[in-house]
């Protein structure tokens, strides 16, 4: 048996010198077999590559599931705390999950503006009362932010769809280019993905969140000095009150529900009715930040502060055009993140330095007796009148 | 082909969701307090069911929702 060894380990060792080195044979030929592979086979690295990738995908794919499944616990959950007891809310969750809103015919543009506002607003309003039938026993402001429950959870499941139908779709094609675009952006959409969970928990609470901010300012300004109030268009409320003999008029989302209202159709409405044009419509909004910027950073500017799909800042900004009425905007920067979940102290402590530079754009700009309107821009949860 | 991926990810790589804090500020002696959100709460709501620490007032209103920040540790 010894013997049998040391022979071997003789064949193995070059040093023998009897021309008969298996273990470099072995290795010649291991090195032949694969430079034939990839001679033969150019496109073996790519598959390899493509391999590696679509594993990666997976794992991704994966926890992107698990957030959304989470989101939908959630939300059965809540609704089974508001609902009629011994209900099963799972089927209608998922049905709602998948409620769509079809965007207008761009191919003219004439009116564009309009019909999107139709559609969305008939969206949101069937979208809310559907919610509204799962827990009939809620107030109204509760079934706004439980329908902002639902939208978060419509969003994650598109998310989840749409990469999904990628990776599966790159897989069936072995399309490597295919696979490498959603790879790159998908640590983008696990955060974002990320931020929907967050988001949900805040919402299913009534917690108030980041972009929560515009309307934060508001409602601390008119804390104590509000005279009169009234709804002007649906979920969107004015509150008259008077600042140093000047008349300031402010429009909000009406709280403590998930709304942001209609500021643009408030304002619009509002200046038509006045007697007197303002001197000055001011937006305040949160803001995108830039990675590496500060957050609760705030920055002064001129236009109409209001993300969305672009409704409202039209109408305000055809409003101050017709009517040449300057326009001011504050802006609160925030992550994406921080924008749809519970409020951070920086964020929180920025709306109280808005405040006191709105109070005092109001006293630079207009004189005793003249009107401004201010519009805190946001959604309301968690933020009461 | 399966549609659903197959590897398992536990929840142990998520993120903890913050909590926020309710400030109250006492309506009798001004003096500011804060506890965990309770739901039901809402920033401007006046609250009658809670006693101000300092002073037993029995109405206060919230006056902030937010999570603090994190203090870095030197």
């Amino acid at each position: 048996m010894m013997e049998m060894v040391s022979e071997f380990l003789a064949l193995l060792n070059p040093a023998t010198g009897t021309g008969e080195n298996l273990l470099s044979f072995i290795l010649s030929l291991v090195w032949i077999v694969f430079l034939m592979v990839f001679f033969l086979y150019p496109s073996f690295g790519q598959r390899m590559q493509l391999g590696y990738m679509l594993r990666d995908l997976e794992r991704k794919l994966q926890k992107l599931k698990s957030i959304k499944d989470e989101i939908q616990t959630i939300t059965v959950d809540t609704v089974k705390r508001e609902g009629p007891p011994q209900s099963d809310f799972s089927k209608e969750v998922e049905r709602l999950s998948e409620f769509f809103i079809i965007q207008p015919e761009s191919m003219d543009p004439y009116g564009l503006v309009y019909k999107l506002e139709h559609i969305l607003e008939t969206g949101e309003s069937v979208y809310e009362s559907e919610v509204a039938k799962l827990v009939p026993n809620a107030s109204e402001a509760r079934v706004k932010t439980l329908t902002n429950l639902f939208e978060i959870l419509r969003g994650i499941n598109t998310l989840y769809r749409v990469v999904r139908h990628y990776y599966l779709l790159g897989k069936k094609t072995s399309n490597i280019y295919l696979v490498l675009q959603i790879q790159m952006i998908l640590p983008q959409l696990i955060e974002i993905a990320e931020s929907y969970r967050q988001a949900a928990s805040a919402f299913s609470k009534g917690q108030p969140i980041g972009d929560g901010v515009g309307v934060l300012v508001v409602a601390k300004l008119a804390d104590g000095l509000e005279k009169t109030r009234y709804e002007i268009a649906k979920d969107t409320i004015v509150q008259e009150l008077e600042l140093e003999k000047r008349r300031v008029y402010i429009v909000r989302a009406q709280g403590p529900g998930g709304t942001v209202g209609r500021p643009g159709e408030a304002v619009k409405r509002l200046v038509e009715s006045l007697s007197e044009q303002p001197k000055l419509i001011v937006t305040i909004d949160a803001a995108l930040k830039l990675e590496g910027e500060e957050t609760g950073k705030i920055a002064e500017g001129v236009g109409v502060a209001i993300g969305g799909p672009g409704v409202d800042k039209y109408k305000i900004e055809e409003l101050a055009k017709s009517r040449n009425i300057p326009l001011h905007a504050f802006v609160i920067f925030q992550s994406i993140t921080e924008a749809i979940t519970p409020m951070r102290e920086s964020i929180a402590k920025a709306a109280d330095v808005v405040l006191e530079k709105v109070r005092k754009v109001i006293l630079e700009k207009a004189r005793e007796g003249e009107v401004v309107v201010i519009a805190g821009i946001g959604n309301t949860v968690g933020v009461g009148v | 082909m399966s549609s659903e991926p197959t590897i398992f990810i536990g929840p142990k790589t998520r993120e903890k969701i913050p909590e926020p804090l309710t400030f109250l500020k006492c309506l009798s002696c001004g003096v500011e307090n804060s506890r965990p959100f309770k739901e039901g709460d809402y920033v401007l709501k006046v609250v009658n069911s809670e006693k101000c620490p300092k002073c037993g007032g029995a109405q206060s209103k919230i006056v902030n929702i937010y999570v603090p920040q994190k203090k870095e540790s030197k």
